[in-house]
């Protein structure tokens, strides 16, 4: 018996292909890079080149905050000690914004980025993100989606007009398949000619 | 004619043939008296009042202001494509003007030089903030990284007036002249250049530069930057602070950004202070009496009051804290750690990092004492002791009586100048070749102000 037919007799009415391409999907997360990286001509060179080579970049986009939506967005850390720290740190110049695609998105890019304690966190991993350019545990380079719902919410908070359900039923499978050529004027993946 | 070219084509294929006495002989008697006749020749001697120069760690944002521009043709041209200095290395802006003082922020750095003339002070590494001036060589492109020192254009009353100091944080700079109190520049954002918050305010290529001639009607002698906010010692001790407050560190009684600066409240209203030092969130600041307060980030326990607190917005005497230690004569403040010396030369640190103590990445809550013999002093150098103390987020430097630079803690970019990138668990000596006088430290660059040894 093959390892195929064994998935056959497992997955009832699913068939192989249907489930190697559900593990193989794109999964989506927000990256956040935060001013201080942003005002680093030589930190952002380097953060843009790793995203650019292990993700697929749906949407980009440079914007800047005031305390008022920063503190909507960071809503889940209401109450603790580092809320208005970070809140007015996010606020204080541009952000960039990347919506990034990949099998396994929000691990990998959360792994690149590195513990989010920079001051504990650069003994262990010197040679993330964090541990490279990080200055402070509030200054830490990159903000990464932590789940699959709160990737979605993220997402959903700074592109609103950006529809999961048309993506994934749409533009998922051409992201994956391509054929895809990266466009640096856009910083985004685009559809190649 | 011919005779001669004769010769000198000889000469140059056998040139032993001509030259016939190449060699002392024993019949050749070197006369005796003659010695006085023979010139000295005097090798120069440095002035007391010369300075060197010396830098290491990341280049690559151009705050080392060494610049060696890659040959197209040349062979190895990518040697000169340095992206890091492992060791010290001597910086020729330092030899072309007399520097003064130097300040390292993040990815750049100012130097203040002796002059006369209007540009007293440079500066090099990342512009983006408008932090080393405008600098465009076409008009309405400025540049956002210098790789060589530029000048920066200050709008000073008089030439006479003198630059006393220069301090640089994240992305903003303050200079500091005899009489016409301080220029600041660069981003605003939080209030740390002392200025009005403005929100749309655009940094990049911006020419402002605001002047704090004097703080309650008093003449400042003193600033320090942290990373997002600075600090004011006023003529008769009292500190003023602007910028990020969401630490506590403007120690203004609140968590709020400052604008213009106001003074700190707390244990130190009635001091006379000397030395604030900052460099991330936390400050410590130093009395006449040799007393320590602190105020800021206390998560990692720098700032330890009787209710642990992590943010402490007020400055708070610590003076229960260092009982026992004696007279402190310099401190610093790390990213989590501090760092101070006594007038015995005993350096103390506390915190969490690589204190210095071991291999150990640990968590201090008390001051421990560093052992003296790591900073030299041993049987045949008793009088050896630490003088001065610096600190940047993760690496701390002390400098001894002697000259000697000793350096530690987290080496990232090779900041440390010990001629790797590894970590460095105690302290040990930089090789820089002249008695230090001043170490500056940045996020992943150093720079030291020293002086020639004859």
């Amino acid at each position: 018996m093959s390892i195929g037919d064994r998935y056959l007799t497992v997955l009832g009415n699913w068939t192989y292909t249907d489930l190697l391409s559900e593990m193989q999907k794109l999964q989506l997360t927000l990256a956040i890079i935060k001013p201080h990286a942003i005002k680093n001509p030589v930190a952002l060179s380097y953060i843009r080149q790793v995203i650019k080579n292990k993700f697929i970049v749906i949407k980009t986009k440079r914007t800047s905050l005031d305390v008022e939506t920063a503190g909507k967005f960071y809503k889940e850390h209401v109450g603790k000690f580092f809320y208005n720290r970070l809140v007015t740190f996010m606020a204080s110049g541009c952000i960039d914004l990347h919506v990034m695609g990949h099998t396994n998105a929000i691990e990998l890019w959360r792994g690149l980025l590195g513990p989010t304690s920079v001051y504990k966190g650069q003994f262990q991993e010197p040679y993330c993100l964090r541990g490279m350019f990080g200055i402070s545990d509030t200054r830490n380079v990159a903000h990464g989606s932590d789940s699959l719902a709160s990737a979605e919410r993220e997402i959903k908070f700074f592109f609103p007009d950006f529809s999961f359900y048309e993506w994934h039923s749409n533009d998922e499978a051409f992201f994956r398949k391509g054929p895809i050529i990266f466009n640096n004027h856009i910083f985004q993946h685009v559809r190649r000619l | 004619m011919m005779n001669v070219l004769k010769k000198i084509l000889v000469h140059r294929k056998y040139p032993g043939l001509i030259v016939r006495h190449g060699y002392a002989t024993t019949k050749k008697k070197i006369p005796d008296g003659s010695e006085e006749n023979l010139p000295i020749f005097q090798y120069p001697l440095s002035k007391s009042s010369d300075r060197r120069v010396y830098v290491w760690g990341f280049a690559e944002t151009g705050a080392l202001g060494i610049h060696l521009p890659r040959g197209k043709r040349a062979k190895k041209g990518y040697k000169n494509n340095f992206t890091l200095a492992w060791h010290p290395m001597r910086s020729t802006f330092g030899e072309r003007f007399d520097v003064t003082d130097i300040a390292c922020g993040y990815g750049f750095t100012v130097a203040s030089i002796k002059t006369n003339e209007h540009h007293k002070v440079f500066g090099t590494g990342i512009n983006t903030d408008s932090q080393i001036g405008y600098h465009a060589p076409r008009i309405g492109h400025p540049l956002e990284l210098l790789l060589s020192p530029a000048p920066m254009y200050i709008p000073y009353k008089s030439l006479e007036s003198k630059i006393i100091g220069v301090s640089a944080g994240r992305a903003h700079t303050a200079i500091l002249t005899d009489n016409e109190g301080v220029y600041t520049l660069g981003n605003n954002a939080y209030g740390q250049c002392g200025r009005k918050i403005n929100k749309n305010e655009e940094y990049k290529g911006s020419m402002v530069t605001h002047n704090i001639s004097r703080l309650g009607k008093e003449v400042i002698t003193n600033v320090c930057c942290g990373q997002d906010h600075t600090l004011f010692i006023t003529e008769s001790g009292r500190v003023y602070a602007s910028g990020w407050g969401a630490d506590g560190q403007t120690g203004l009684g609140n968590y709020e950004n400052q604008g213009v600066p106001a003074p700190v409240k707390g244990d130190i209203t009635s001091e006379k202070i000397v030395k604030v030092a900052s460099t991330v969130d936390c400050v410590l600041a130093l009395n006449d009496k040799g007393e320590l307060f602190g105020w800021g980030n206390s998560e990692y326990g720098q700032v330890p009051m009787s209710v642990k607190q992590q943010q402490v917005n007020m400055s708070y005497a610590l003076v229960n804290f260092t009982k026992g230690i004696g007279k402190i004569k310099d401190i610093a403040a790390g990213g989590s750690f501090c760092l101070i010396v006594n007038e015995q030369g005993d350096v103390f640190v506390w915190g969490y990092g690589l204190l210095g103590l071991g291999p150990n990445v640990q968590h201090s809550t008390k001051p421990k004492v560093i052992p003296a013999p790591l900073f030299g002093r041993n049987e045949f150098n008793p009088e050896s002791a630490v003088e001065k103390v610096a600190c940047g987020i993760g690496h701390l430097a002390a400098i001894t009586n002697n000259g000697d630079l000793y350096m530690w803690g987290r080496n990232r970019y090779g900041c440390l100048g010990l001629g790797h990138s590894k970590d460095q668990y105690f302290p040990l000596r930089v090789s820089v070749g002249a008695l230090v006088l001043k170490v500056v430290c940045g996020v992943d660059h150093t720079i030291v102000l020293s002086k020639p040894y004859l």
